[in-house]
Formats: C-alpha cells, sequence, structure tokens
C-alpha cells in the first residue's frame, strides 16, 4: 500500500468511527448546554442501551441497527426519570456545578454496579453480517458496520439540529441554552426544556449505546473509558456547541487512528485523554464555545 | 383604577434574607412609574417578584382583582405583563427576528406573530434592516430596541424595564425614552426602575423611592424630584452613584 | 490592604476564640484515645482473632488519613478531586519499586512516597488548577484513567499483571503490629496537618477560595499559591500510605489503585462526614468501614458494593449535603469532642 493510500484508508476509519463519537458526544453536550450539568453518567446509561440491544440480538434476533427504535424511547424514558428523581429539586446554588458533578458520578456508579451484577464483568458484542463485511475500493477498504453507524449518527445528529431550529420546544432548548433568564422572560418553562434537554441527551445516548455494540466489545466498566474520551470530544469543540461536539469527535476520531497504527491500538486511548488535559490547559472553552468555569 | 397592587411584600433568593422587606405599592392603568432607590434596596427584586420569577414569601401580588403571587411567568405573560431585565438580555446567537419570534413564544397563532414582528419593525426600523443578523452583533442600543420590540409581541398592559439606559451613551439614551414615551401615549402601563433617577423622574408620571426593602417615598414624579429631603437624601447620593459607576 | 489587615483581625479572632475553646475535656478524650490506640496491639496476646480486629483497625487508619488528605483540597479549598488514588497509586508503585530492585523496606521510603507524591500534586496542580468547577474534576478524572493506561503498559512494574512484593519477615502473629503502627501514624500525622491549615492563616485563605475565589483574591490571598500548596499538601499522605498499603497486600496492581470507584471511595468519606471540617472525614472513615463490612457481609459481592456507594454518596448529596459533622454543627447539636474547628 502506497503512502497515500495508506492516510486515506486510515482517514475512511477515522471518519467512520467519528459519526459514532459524535453522536454520543451531541447528547453529553445538549444537556450541559441547558442544564450546565457534565454527566458523568451518560456512558453508564449508555451502557443500558448497549445491553438491551444484546439481549434482543441474542434472544430474538434483532438487528443492532433496527434496535435503536426501541432504545430512543426507553432511553428518553430512562432519561425523565432520573432527571425527576435527581435533579428537579436542586437549586442552582453556588456549588451547582460540583453537586451535579459528584450527583451523576453516583448515578454512574450505581448503573455500573447493577449492570454487573445482573450481567457480570464478561465482554459482550452482537456480530450482524455487516460488522465483519467491507466495501472495497481497490487496494481500499470500507467497514460496512462502521460506515452505516456513521450514516445513521450523522442523519441523527441532523434531526437533532432540525428539531432544535423548527420546533416550539427545540426553539425553547436553545433559547434556555443560550440565555436561561431571557427565555424564563418570555414564557420558556425551563424545567420542562430540561426534562426534555436531559431526555433527548439519553435517547442520542441510547441510540449510540445501539450502534456501538458490534464495533466496540463492552463491560459494565468501560463507561469510564468511553466517558473519558466523550468529554475530551466535546470539551474539544466546545461544551454546548452541537457543531463542535461533530468537530471534535472527527478530529479526535482520525487523530486516535492514527495513533493506533503507528504507535499500536492501546495507545489510541491515550490520545484523548492527553488531548483532555492539553485543551483544558489551553483553551478551556474548546473551539466553538464558552468556558465550562462556574461562579 | 387599581391594576397592579402589592401588598406587604417580602422576598428573597434561595436561603437567603429577605431583599424585599415588606414593600406596598399601588399602581395605576395607564400611567407610568419610575422606582429609584440606591443599590441593593431590592427594585430589580420588586420587578422579578411582579412578573414571577421569583416568588413571595409573604403578601402577595394583585393585577386586576387577581391573585397572581403563585402563577409562573409565562401565566403571567399571558395576562399581560412583560417584563425587559437589565443587560437587555436577548439570545445572543438567534437573529433579530428569531428574537422577534421567541417574544411570541406563548402564543399559538403564528400568523398574528408575524403580523406584530412587523409593528415592531415599523416602530424600529432599524431592527427590519438587520432582521437576518445575529443578536450579538447589534451595538448596545440596538440590543435595547430589540429587547423592548421583543416584549411588544406580546402587547401587554404593563411593560416593566429593568435600567434600559445602563451603559448605554447618552443619545441613545435620548432615542430609547423616545420609544418609551411612544408606549406611554398608545396607553400602555410602564414601570422603570432607574439608576439615572433624574433622567427617570423627569420621564415618568409618578415616583417611588426604595430604600433597604420598603417604600419610603412615593408621590408625583415632581414632588419626588424636587422635595428637598428626598433630593438631599437619595436623589443627590444616587447622582454621585452613579457618577462614580 | 484594609482588607488583608480585615483578613488578619478576623484570623487572629478566629485563633483565639478556637484555641480557646480546646477544654479540658476535649484534651483528655484525645489524650486517651491515642493512648487506647496505642496500646491496642497487646491484645493479640489475650485475645483470640485479634488480627482481624487489627486489620480493620489499621484499615481504618489508613481512610481515616486518606479522607484527611483528601478535604485540605476537595472540603478546605472546594475544588473536588476524584483522581486522588493517582497519589495512592505514585506512591505504592515507587516505594514498591525501590523495594524490588534495591531491598530498602516500604517503611523506610514510605516518608520520601510521600514527598514524590506531593512533588507530582504540586506539578499535577500547577496544570489542573488552572480551571474550575467541573472542568477540574474532569481534568482529575482524565488524570486517573490516563495513569492506568499508562500503568497497564508498562512492563517494568509488570503491567496489568502487576508485581509482588516479598512478605514481611517477623512471626505470622504479629504480621499485622508493623502496619498497625504505621498506619496510625499516618492517620495522625494527616489530622494533624489537617488541624493546622485548618487554624492557620494558609487555611483560612483556602476557606475563603471555597467561599469566592474572586472575592478572596481581591483581598490579597494569593489564590494561585494557594490552590496549588493545598493540592500538594492533600497528596502527601496519601503517597506514604499509598507505600505502605502496598507493601501490606505484597502486591501491586493497577486494578486495585487506580479504578474510579477508589477515588470515589475517599470522596464518599469525606461528603459523609462533612467536608471541610477537621472531624467529618474521620466520622466519615470510620462509617463508611462499618457500611461497608455491613455490606459485603450481607451483599457479598463487589457489584452491590459499588451499588451502594452510589446510593449512598446520592443520598447524601441530596440530603445533607454537609454531611454529618456539618449537619449536626448547623443544628447546633454537635457534641464538643467533634468540634475541632
Amino acid at each position: 500500500m502506497t503512502d497515500m493510500a495508506l492516510i486515506i484508508q486510515l482517514l475512511f476509519i477515522g471518519v467512520s468511527l467519528g459519526g459514532v463519537y459524535a453522536l454520543m458526544g451531541s447528547g453529553l453536550t445538549i444537556v450541559f448546554g441547558v442544564m450546565r450539568i457534565v454527566n458523568i453518567a451518560h456512558a453508564a446509561l449508555m451502557m443500558v442501551a448497549s445491553y438491551v440491544t444484546y439481549f434482543a440480538y441474542i434472544r430474538i434476533g434483532m438487528d443492532p441497527i433496527l434496535s435503536i427504535f426501541l432504545t430512543i424511547p426507553l432511553m428518553y424514558f430512562v432519561g425523565v426519570i432520573t432527571y425527576k428523581v435527581f435533579f428537579s429539586r436542586l437549586s442552582k446554588g453556588i456549588r451547582y456545578g460540583e453537586l451535579t458533578v459528584l450527583l451523576t458520578f453516583s448515578i454512574a456508579l450505581i448503573v455500573e454496579g447493577l449492570l454487573g451484577y445482573f450481567f457480570t464483568n464478561t465482554y459482550r458484542s452482537t456480530s450482524p453480517t455487516y460488522s465483519t463485511s467491507a466495501f472495497l475500493f481497490g487496494e481500499l477498504f470500507l467497514p460496512k458496520g462502521q460506515f452505516y453507524a456513521t450514516i445513521l449518527s450523522i442523519v441523527l445528529i441532523a434531526a437533532l439540529w432540525a428539531f432544535l431550529r423548527y420546533t416550539r420546544i427545540g426553539n425553547a432548548i436553545r433559547a434556555t441554552m443560550q440565555n436561561p433568564t431571557a427565555a424564563q422572560v418570555v414564557g420558556v418553562n425551563i424545567e420542562k426544556a430540561s426534562v426534555v434537554a436531559f431526555g433527548i441527551g439519553l435517547a442520542l445516548g441510547g441510540a449510540a449505546g445501539s450502534l456501538s455494540t458490534y464495533m466496540f466489545p463492552f463491560y459494565p466498566g468501560k463507561h469510564w473509558e468511553w466517558i473519558g474520551i466523550l468529554l475530551s470530544l466535546i470539551v474539544l469543540g466546545g461544551m454546548g456547541s452541537l457543531l463542535g461536539a461533530l468537530v471534535g469527535a472527527m478530529l479526535l476520531a482520525v487523530t486516535a487512528t492514527f495513533v493506533s497504527h503507528y504507535f499500536g491500538p492501546t495507545w489510541s486511548a491515550v490520545t484523548f485523554f492527553l488531548a483532555l488535559f492539553l485543551i483544558l490547559l489551553f483553551r478551556p472553552e474548546g473551539l466553538f464555545g464558552k468556558k465550562m468555569e462556574v461562579k | 383604577m387599581t391594576l397592579l397592587k402589592i401588598d406587604t411584600v417580602t422576598a428573597g433568593y434561595g436561603v437567603g434574607p429577605d431583599i424585599l422587606k415588606g414593600i406596598s405599592l399601588e399602581m395605576e392603568k395607564g400611567k407610568s412609574y419610575c422606582i429609584i432607590g440606591p443599590n441593593g434596596a431590592g427594585k430589580s427584586t420588586l420587578l422579578r417578584v411582579i412578573c414571577g420569577l421569583l416568588h413571595p414569601r409573604t403578601g402577595k401580588v394583585m393585577f386586576k382583582g387577581e391573585n397572581i403571587s403563585k402563577l409562573r411567568t409565562d401565566e403571567i405573560l399571558q395576562r399581560g405583563i412583560c417584563f425587559v431585565p437589565q443587560d437587555f438580555s436577548l439570545f445572543p446567537d438567534m437573529t433579530v427576528k428569531e428574537n422577534l419570534r421567541m417574544g411570541g413564544y406563548i402564543m399559538s397563532d403564528r400568523k398574528e406573530v408575524e403580523r406584530r414582528i412587523g409593528e415592531v419593525f415599523e416602530m424600529f426600523p432599524i431592527l427590519e434592516q438587520k432582521s437576518r443578523d445575529l443578536a450579538k452583533t447589534l451595538s448596545g442600543g440596538q440590543q435595547q430596541m430589540l429587547a423592548i420590540g421583543r416584549s411588544l409581541i406580546l402587547q401587554p398592559e404593563v411593560i416593566m424595564l429593568d435600567e434600559p439606559s445602563l451603559g448605554l451613551a447618552p443619545i441613545v439614551v435620548q432615542q430609547i425614552f423616545k420609544s418609551i414615551d411612544r408606549l406611554k401615549d398608545a396607553g400602555m402601563t410602564i414601570i422603570m426602575v432607574e439608576q439615572n433617577a433624574k433622567k427617570g423622574l423627569e420621564f415618568a408620571e409618578w415616583g417611588c423611592v426604595l430604600d433597604l426593602g420598603v417604600n419610603r417615598f412615593e408621590g408625583p414624579s415632581e414632588t419626588i424630584l424636587y422635595d428637598p429631603r428626598i433630593q438631599e437624601l437619595y436623589l443627590g447620593k444616587i447622582q454621585r452613584e452613579h457618577i462614580d459607576d | 490592604m484594609t482588607a488583608h489587615n480585615a483578613v488578619n483581625v478576623t484570623l487572629q479572632h478566629e485563633q483565639d476564640a478556637i484555641l480557646g475553646r480546646v477544654t479540658p475535656g476535649k484534651k483528655w478524650f484525645l489524650v486517651s484515645l491515642l493512648l487506647v490506640s496505642f496500646l491496642t496491639p497487646v491484645l493479640i496476646f489475650f485475645v483470640n482473632g485479634m488480627n482481624y480486629y487489627l486489620h480493620m483497625l489499621l484499615t481504618t487508619f489508613m481512610y481515616i488519613a486518606l479522607a484527611s488528605s483528601w478535604n485540605m483540597i476537595g472540603g478546605f479549598t472546594g475544588y473536588t478531586s476524584l483522581g486522588h488514588n493517582v497519589f495512592l497509586a505514585i506512591g505504592g508503585y515507587f516505594s514498591g519499586l525501590i523495594f524490588a530492585e534495591l531491598g530498602i523496606s516500604p517503611f523506610i521510603t514510605a516518608p520520601l512516597a510521600g514527598l514524590i507524591a506531593g512533588a507530582l500534586g504540586l506539578a499535577f496542580g500547577l496544570i489542573s488548577l488552572r480551571t474550575r468547577g467541573p472542568a477540574f474534576i474532569i481534568s482529575t478524572i482524565a488524570m486517573v484513567l490516563l495513569l492506568k493506561l499508562t500503568f497497564d503498559r508498562w512492563d517494568l512494574i509488570g503491567g496489568t499483571g502487576g508485581m509482588s512484593l516479598p512478605f514481611l519477615k517477623v512471626p505470622s502473629m504479629y504480621t499485622k503490629v508493623p502496619f498497625y503502627y504505621g498506619m496510625l501514624l499516618l492517620a495522625i500525622g494527616a489530622v494533624y496537618l489537617s488541624y493546622r491549615i485548618r487554624h492557620s492563616k494558609f487555611g483560612l485563605g483556602l476557606r475563603a477560595i471555597s467561599q469566592d475565589e474572586v472575592k478572596a483574591e481581591v483581598a490579597g490571598i494569593p489564590t494561585n499559591r494557594y490552590k496549588i500548596l493545598a493540592f500538594a499538601a492533600s497528596a502527601l499522605f496519601v503517597g506514604s500510605v499509598g507505600a505502605r498499603y502496598g507493601y501490606y497486600l505484597t502486591y501491586l496492581r493497577p486494578n486495585i489503585f487506580l479504578t474510579v470507584i477508589v477515588g470515589a471511595q475517599l470522596v464518599l468519606m469525606s461528603v459523609l462526614g462533612g467536608k471541610g471540617t477537621v472531624s467529618g472525614p474521620i466520622v466519615g472513615a470510620v462509617l463508611f468501614i462499618g457500611i461497608n463490612e455491613f455490606f459485603v457481609a450481607s451483599l457479598g459481592s463487589s457489584e452491590l458494593n459499588i451499588v451502594a456507594t452510589g446510593v449512598l454518596l446520592a443520598i447524601v448529596l441530596l440530603f445533607f449535603p454537609a454531611g454529618i459533622v456539618g449537619s449536626l454543627k448547623e443544628a447546633d447539636r454537635l457534641p464538643s469532642i467533634f468540634d475541632w474547628d
């Protein structure tokens, strides 16, 4: 393979992973944008969708891609419940940012422990036919499963964008992200916008959880690695920015693919955590966002 | 006829102390009011209580004989009270037109919203020129016009303005006051909090001096403006503070 | 200048008030507690199965040292670190490696391990403390994940498999005793340091930072230097504990030190007892041991233990954010022997 072909090949793989990362990150960034909550439990709850997909695949042979129609509504519902139980009575005091991080942290522990208790710590994955085949272009190849997942991810992100732009509740969510006081003044019910945003954030995570089952083997504790990756890409893109999540995901996914090729796959995760440090150090507001500081 | 009645209201934030400590005021339909007082007197807090952003701890707010002190902001908007907070409170990453549309968020008739946006454009032609620009790219004066225009979409009976002149150049302040004058002429009840007390009192018909969470004096603007006690106690002080800023 | 003077005056006033409150009762309580702690190992000659109790006690001392250390940055300063187990790992591996290569006992190198951890805390603080709030918390999680990835792949220290250390060469009856005293001394050291910081100008500055960092800066407190020093101080004893803990276990694995749950437990103990107070982390650590024993005995699975940790943390955060000591103090019900603030 020529150098040029190799670079294109790695780009192919990087971009086709980036779409799914972006889908995972978009839910996280929406929740932060609306409520200023850094949801550490995002990836753990994503795992719930992965297990649902896995068992639907094993027991009734349901296609992992099709099962997003199951996991999207399910995780929306889980999101609404989670919000009501943990966040609806919190007042925005001086320690709000830290309190909510610790709360989502405890949710992550609860979910991880329950998943481990019921489903054990063995690695799982689904293996539909497209997960092992690829489109061939001369000496280049594009794994079919990753390709489908990325296309679907981008479609879902576009749908989210349209939802935020053209629906009434979408506008309410966008208004709350930009200026909560102004949103209240024009009559937006911030509580309702927050509940819906939290639900949507997890619904997107649910879809990503389904799609990831045939690309990334998983076990309950895996979510820590995921949340590290997701935080790094949305911090890079700018917390609360949808476009930022997409760009950050693509940049880091491509970088990690190159690192993985030249230094070995075990080092690709290091790319993300190192990037997270560097961004926090040099540009805490990310590419498109505002600073994440709380007063 | 009394339109809005504030009855011994106390209020504060979170678990903090009372900011308002038993305020009572009555406001009539079609008149303009200016609330003045030193920093921390509770002027902004009073407006927040009226529009439901903050609920009173005790006492009540009556609008047209109905107790509105426990209603949500959107319910109070429905009844015809609009609030323009300090620092304009716009949606920075939405266009001018989108900001105006958000002003009609609680209305279900989309066509009517578009028609009223047209009316706002007649009042502030500059906003029509910039209708596709993002709000954050406007100048201070234009942002204030947009904030006022956005509250007019609901055609409210009462409009409350929190320091409409804050941070604006004198010439721009003139323009803003002129447009508020037009609202007055149209029969709207106006409640304004002004740091620039002289300016505010010259504009409004009725003045009210707040200090430490209670109302100390009220009366026709000229009386307040030329009352020696008030001049010495508050106006002078307020003027000085204003200069210090 | 006036603001700084005001701070000094408050400080002086406060110190007088505090020192005046160390009543003879509290003094005797403390002295007798220390005496009992130092004499307890003698019981191995009289009580069957005493080694189990020694194990429980030394684990308690260890947690007291860890939680009190965490409290210096997480409680006093208000910067929540979810990654303090990094310093535990650093201390453990540092002393373990020296033991394996040069044969010098971790008991001797433990203070050095603490200093190394403190130095790394200083370095990490320089980077991470430029951020605050959620961004800071995230960076501490990233620190754990990064170190785990690195240790998992580092052949010198055995990678994921870890490394084994030789047993301590004493008759089996006495194996717990040196560790008991080792951990006891670390607990005393950490609590004493915590107490001294709490009642110093430095501690006052830290608390000002936790209340309102901008105002603290305006009042003339060198917030940056203070935060970084607090972070380094909080890493100090954690490193020493790591050195002794690794030796106590006789094996070192990234999985033991560097899972997120370990960092979470440090936070839980302080939050449970009452972060920002001197006695809170101690109360929290003791309670945590009790609760942990109960859960392991009754639930018998490490997964449910994780669930319990999460549920407990959530309950405390939602309903008693000030923790036990803090809540009791607010209600004026705190027994004076627990009040060292």
